[in-house]
C-alpha cells in the first residue's frame, strides 16, 4: 500500500555522536545486591534470571515496563522470535544503537540470558539503516545474534514490527535493558542508570551519556557543554520529545532517549494551510490528516471519529512535512485526548 | 540558560521547505517564460507582468485590510498575477488586465477566506470572466515576432491562433516545430511549449508540483485527441495540434496543479486529472469558446472534495480491512447449536467455580451480583448457590433467566479478555 501510505525520509544527523564512544557519568554510590544467587553465569536457570531482573529492577527503556514481568509473562510458541529493539529512527538519537555498536560482548551476554528465558526459533537485532552520513558501516552481527537492517521511511519502529504474528509470538526487549541484565548477572549490578544522547545544535560536545537516573537535564548539558544559550531544551525523541522549562527540576527517567538544546525555536502558525496534500501522504496509518485537522480545531468530534482519529499514533510526521508550520499532529493529539475525556464522561 | 528557553510542540525538526519557497519556485519557473514573451512581443509584456503581480498583490492587501485580517505573508496573489497575463494576448488593453486580477482576488478568493480556502482557481476564473466580457479582446491575437507599443493602440497586426482554425474544423497553416518554438500567434505565455515544458519539469523534480497531476491529465487527452480527430490527417497530427494549441500544457503544469483546489490524494489527484481531460476535450470539441481549458477547470473544481471523499472511504477500507473478513465470517451460515439442559449447563459452572476460587480465593464472582439488581432475584440466587439436585423444580420462567445470566457472563468474560490482546497489539507496534 505504499501508494497510499509514503512516510517520510528523515536527515538523521546522528554523527558525531554513534562514532564517539559513550561518557559515563560518575556515581557517588555503585549499587551492588547480595541478594542475587552466586551460581556463575553459564549455569544460571531461567527461574534464576527472571529473578535477577526483578532484583536489579531492569526497566526496558522501549516501553516503560519492568523486565522481569515481560519475561515471566510470555510465552513464545513454536516459531517465536526474540527481537532486540535498537531501532533509533528518530534524528540525533543514537543511545540504543551505541550500545550495540561499543558495548557488543556485553549485550550479547545479555541477549543469551534472555533466550534461556523464552527459547525462541530466531533472534535478531533490528537496527534502522537508512542513515547516511554515517563515518562506518553498522556491525553485522553482535556476538553471534544477526543485526536485522530495517529499511524504510520514519516512523519505521511501526513498520518494522507490522509484518509480524500480532502478540502473541514474539517478544520485543529493549537494547540496554539487555546490556543491564547482563552487567546483573555478572557483576550484581543493579540497574542505576541509563543510556541517552545529548546532541543538538546548542551542544559543544555531542555524545551518547551514561548517566544516573534521576539526573537533572541542566548537569546534563552542563557535562556536555553548550555553545550558547539554547532555545529550546526537549527531554526526549526529536519526533516525539517534549519542550522543557525548567532544566534543573527535569529529572532523566529509564525511558528518556535523548536531550536535545536547539539554538533556534521555528516560528509556527505564520502560513495558512494550502491544502497540498503532503500530510495526507506522510502519515504512517493512512490517515486523511489534512481534513482531520480542520475538524480537530473546529473540535468536531463526532466527525473526527469517522476519520479514525484514534488510530492516530503521534508520530508527528506530518507537522514534519508541513511547509505551512502548521502544529498538526499537536493538534489532532490534543482533539483526540478531549475526544477520550468526552467519552469517559459520557458526553460523546 | 532559563530565560530564553521557549515552548514548541513536537516534531522539534522540520521540514526546511515552507510555502514560501514553493511559491518561489513557481515564480522562477514562470521567468523564462516572461523572458520568452518579451522575445516574441516585446517590453509590453514584461510591463503586463508587473501590472498583474503588483495589481493582485494591492488587490489582496487592500482586501485584507477591509477584513481586519494580518497582511498574508505567502506571495499566492503575486502568483496568481503573473499567471493572468500569460493566458491574455500580448496587446491586450491594461484594464481588461487589471479586471481580470480584481476578480480573481475580490471575487474568488477573499470572500471565502483567503489563501487555502478558495473553492475554484482564482486565475481560472479571472480569465473566464474577461473573457466573457471582452471575448474580442481576449481571443484576437497579434502576430510574433512584432514588437507592440507599450502605450497607446496597438497597431499589431492580428492573426489566426491555430485553436480558433481548429474550433472551425480547419488545419491550422503552421508547421508541428514552429508551435512547440512558439511562433504562433497566441496567449502570451502558453504558445512556447518547449520553455512551458522545462518548466513544468523543473516544478515537478523539485516536488513543488506532484508529477501525477499533468501526467494523468496530458496523457489521456492526447490519447482522446488521437482518437477522434476534429481535422482530417494522421491522428498524429491530430494529437499534435490539439495538444500544442491553446493552453493546454501551460494549464496542466501551472493552473491544474495549484494545490488549494485539487485533491489531496495521488489517487484523487489521477482521477481529477483524467476526468479534467475528458472535460477539456469536450469542452473544444462541443463548446463554442474557443478556450475549454479554465471553464472545464473551474467546472472540476467543484468535484475534487468529492474524489476526496471517495480516496477517503477507500483507506477507510483499508484500515479495517481485518474488521471487514470478520464481518464476513460472520455473515456466513452458522450451524445451529443444541440446546443443553439447564442442569447440564449448572453442573458445569459448578465444577468451573471451584476451580477459579482456588487461584483467587478472595474475590467474589462479580457477573451475578449485577444481575441480582434488576429484580427477581431470590430465584436466581438460589440457582446459582444450590447444588444441581435442588433445580428439578424450578419454572420456565427462571430457566429462560439462567441462560441470559449464562450468556451476559460469557459476553463479561470475552470483554475482559480485550484489553490484553491490545496490549499485544501495542507491544508489536512498538
Amino acid at each position: 500500500m505504499s501508494f497510499f501510505v509514503k512516510g517520510i525520509l528523515l536527515e538523521q544527523k546522528k554523527e558525531p555522536m554513534l562514532t564517539r564512544s559513550t561518557l559515563v557519568m560518575r556515581q557517588e554510590f555503585e549499587y551492588f545486591d547480595c541478594d542475587f544467587p552466586d551460581t556463575p553465569v553459564e549455569e544460571l536457570s531461567a527461574q534464576q534470571i527472571i529473578e535477577i531482573a526483578r532484583l536489579a529492577e531492569i526497566v526496558d527503556e522501549s516501553d516503560g515496563k519492568m523486565l522481569w514481568e515481560k519475561l515471566e509473562k510470555a510465552s513464545l510458541g513454536e516459531g517465536g522470535r526474540l527481537i532486540v529493539d535498537a531501532i533509533d529512527d528518530e534524528p540525533y538519537i543514537s543511545s540504543q544503537m551505541s550500545v550495540a555498536v561499543h558495548q557488543p560482548e556485553k549485550l550479547a551476554l545479555g541477549i543469551e540470558l534472555c533466550e534461556k528465558v523464552l527459547n525462541p526459533a530466531k533472534t535478531y537485532i533490528a537496527m534502522y539503516k537508512h542513515i547516511f552520513d554515517m563515518n562506518f558501516s553498522l556491525p553485522s552481527k553482535v556476538g553471534r545474534y544477526k543485526v536485522e537492517k530495517i529499511g524504510g521511511r520514519y516512523p519505521a519502529e511501526s513498520r518494522a514490527y507490522r509484518h509480524l504474528p500480532k502478540g502473541k509470538n514474539s517478544v520485543i526487549v529493549g537494547c540496554c535493558a539487555m546490556l543491564h541484565l547482563a552487567r546483573a548477572a555478572e557483576e550484581s549490578r543493579k540497574m542505576t542508570s541509563c543510556f541517552i544522547t545529548v546532541a543538538g545544535d546548542a551542544v559543544k560536545n555531542p555524545r551518547n551519556v551514561e548517566v544516573p537516573i534521576g539526573t537533572s537535564v541542566e548537569r546534563i548539558l552542563e557535562l556536555c557543554g553548550l555553545t550558547e544559550e539554547p532555545e529550546v531544551i526537549v527531554a526526549g525523541g526529536s519526533m516525539t520529545g517534549r519542550a522543557v522549562f525548567e532544566p534543573e527540576n527535569e529529572l532523566v527517567a529509564p525511558t528518556t532517549r535523548g536531550v536535545i538544546a536547539l539554538c533556534k525555536s521555528y516560528s509556527s502558525g505564520t502560513y495558512s494551510c494550502i491544502g497540498c496534500g503532503r500530510c495526507d501522504h506522510a502519515c504512517p496509518k493512512a490517515l486523511s490528516v489534512s481534513q482531520m485537522r480542520k475538524l480537530a480545531e473546529f473540535e468536531k468530534f463526532d466527525e473526527l471519529r469517522r476519520y479514525d482519529a484514534a488510530l492516530c499514533i503521534g508520530c508527528g510526521a506530518c507537522s514534519y512535512v508541513c511547509p505551512a508550520r502548521i502544529d498538526v499532529a499537536a493538534t489532532i493529539i490534543k482533539a483526540k485526548k478531549q475526544m477520550e475525556l468526552a467519552k469517559k464522561e459520557g458526553t460523546l | 540558560m532559563k530565560e530564553k528557553l521557549m515552548f514548541q510542540n513536537a516534531p522539534h525538526v522540520r521540514q526546511s521547505e515552507s510555502v514560501v519557497t514553493m511559491m518561489t519556485d513557481v515564480v522562477i519557473a514562470l521567468i523564462p517564460i516572461y523572458l520568452m514573451s518579451f522575445f516574441y512581443y516585446g517590453a509590453r509584456s514584461l510591463v503586463l507582468g508587473f501590472m498583474g503581480a503588483f495589481f493582485c498583490a494591492a488587490f489582496s492587501a487592500v482586501g485584507k485590510i477591509i477584513l481586519r485580517e494580518k497582511p498574508g505573508r505567502d506571495l499566492t496573489p503575486v502568483i496568481t498575477g503573473l499567471i493572468l497575463p500569460l493566458l491574455l494576448p500580448a496587446d491586450v488593453p491594461y484594464y481588461v488586465l487589471i479586471t481580470a486580477c480584481s476578480v480573481a482576488v475580490l471575487v474568488v478568493k477573499l470572500p471565502f477566506g483567503g489563501t487555502g480556502n478558495n473553492i475554484f482557481n482564482p486565475a481560472a476564473v479571472g480569465f473566464a470572466s474577461v473573457a466573457l466580457c471582452w471575448p474580442n479582446m481576449v481571443f484576437s491575437y497579434p502576430a510574433p515576432m512584432q514588437s507592440i507599443e507599450i502605450f497607446g493602440e496597438s497597431t499589431a497586426k492580428i492573426a489566426q491562433s491555430p485553436a480558433y482554425s481548429l474550433a472551425l474544423g480547419a488545419v491550422p497553416d503552421y508547421e508541428v516545430l514552429d508551435m512547440i518554438l512558439g511562433s504562433v500567434p497566441g496567449p502570451m505565455g502558453a504558445t512556447n511549449i518547449f520553455v512551458v515544458a522545462a518548466c513544468g519539469i523543473f516544478l515537478m523534480v523539485r516536488k513543488t508540483v506532484n508529477w501525477m497531476t499533468p501526467v494523468s491529465f496530458l496523457v489521456p487527452y492526447a490519447v482522446l485527441s488521437a482518437l477522434f480527430p476534429r481535422i482530417g490527417g494522421s491522428p498524429f497530427d491530430a494529437l499534435c495540434y490539439e495538444l500544442f494549441s491553446g493552453t493546454i500544457v501551460f494549464g496542466a503544469f501551472f493552473m491544474l496543479t495549484e494545490p488549494v483546489t485539487s485533491p489531496k490524494r495521488d489517487f484523487g489527484k489521477i482521477m481529477a486529472g483524467i476526468s479534467s481531460a475528458v472535460v477539456v476535450f469536450l469542452f473544444r470539441y462541443f463548446g463554442g469558446l474557443e478556450m475549454g481549458f479554465a471553464n472545464a477547470l473551474i467546472l472540476m473544481n467543484v468535484f475534487s472534495p468529492v474524489f476526496d471523499e471517495i480516496c477517503e472511504s477507500v483507506l477507510h477500507l483499508y484500515r479495517h480491512k481485518e474488521a471487514i473478513r470478520f464481518t464476513a465470517a460472520d455473515l456466513l451460515p452458522k450451524k445451529k447449536t443444541e440446546t443443553k439442559p439447564l442442569v447440564q449447563i449448572l453442573k458445569k459452572k459448578e465444577k468451573a467455580q471451584p476451580a477459579k476460587d482456588e487461584n483467587n480465593a478472595e474475590e467474589p464472582v462479580p457477573e451475578k451480583t449485577e444481575v441480582l439488581a434488576e429484580g427477581k432475584a431470590a430465584a436466581s440466587v438460589s440457582l446459582i448457590n444450590t447444588p444441581g439436585e435442588e433445580l428439578v423444580c424450578k419454572t420456565e420462567e427462571e430457566e429462560v433467566k439462567t441462560e441470559e445470566e449464562l450468556s451476559a457472563s460469557e459476553e463479561a468474560e470475552e470483554i475482559d479478555l480485550l484489553p490484553e490482546e491490545e496490549k499485544t497489539e501495542e507491544e508489536a507496534v512498538k
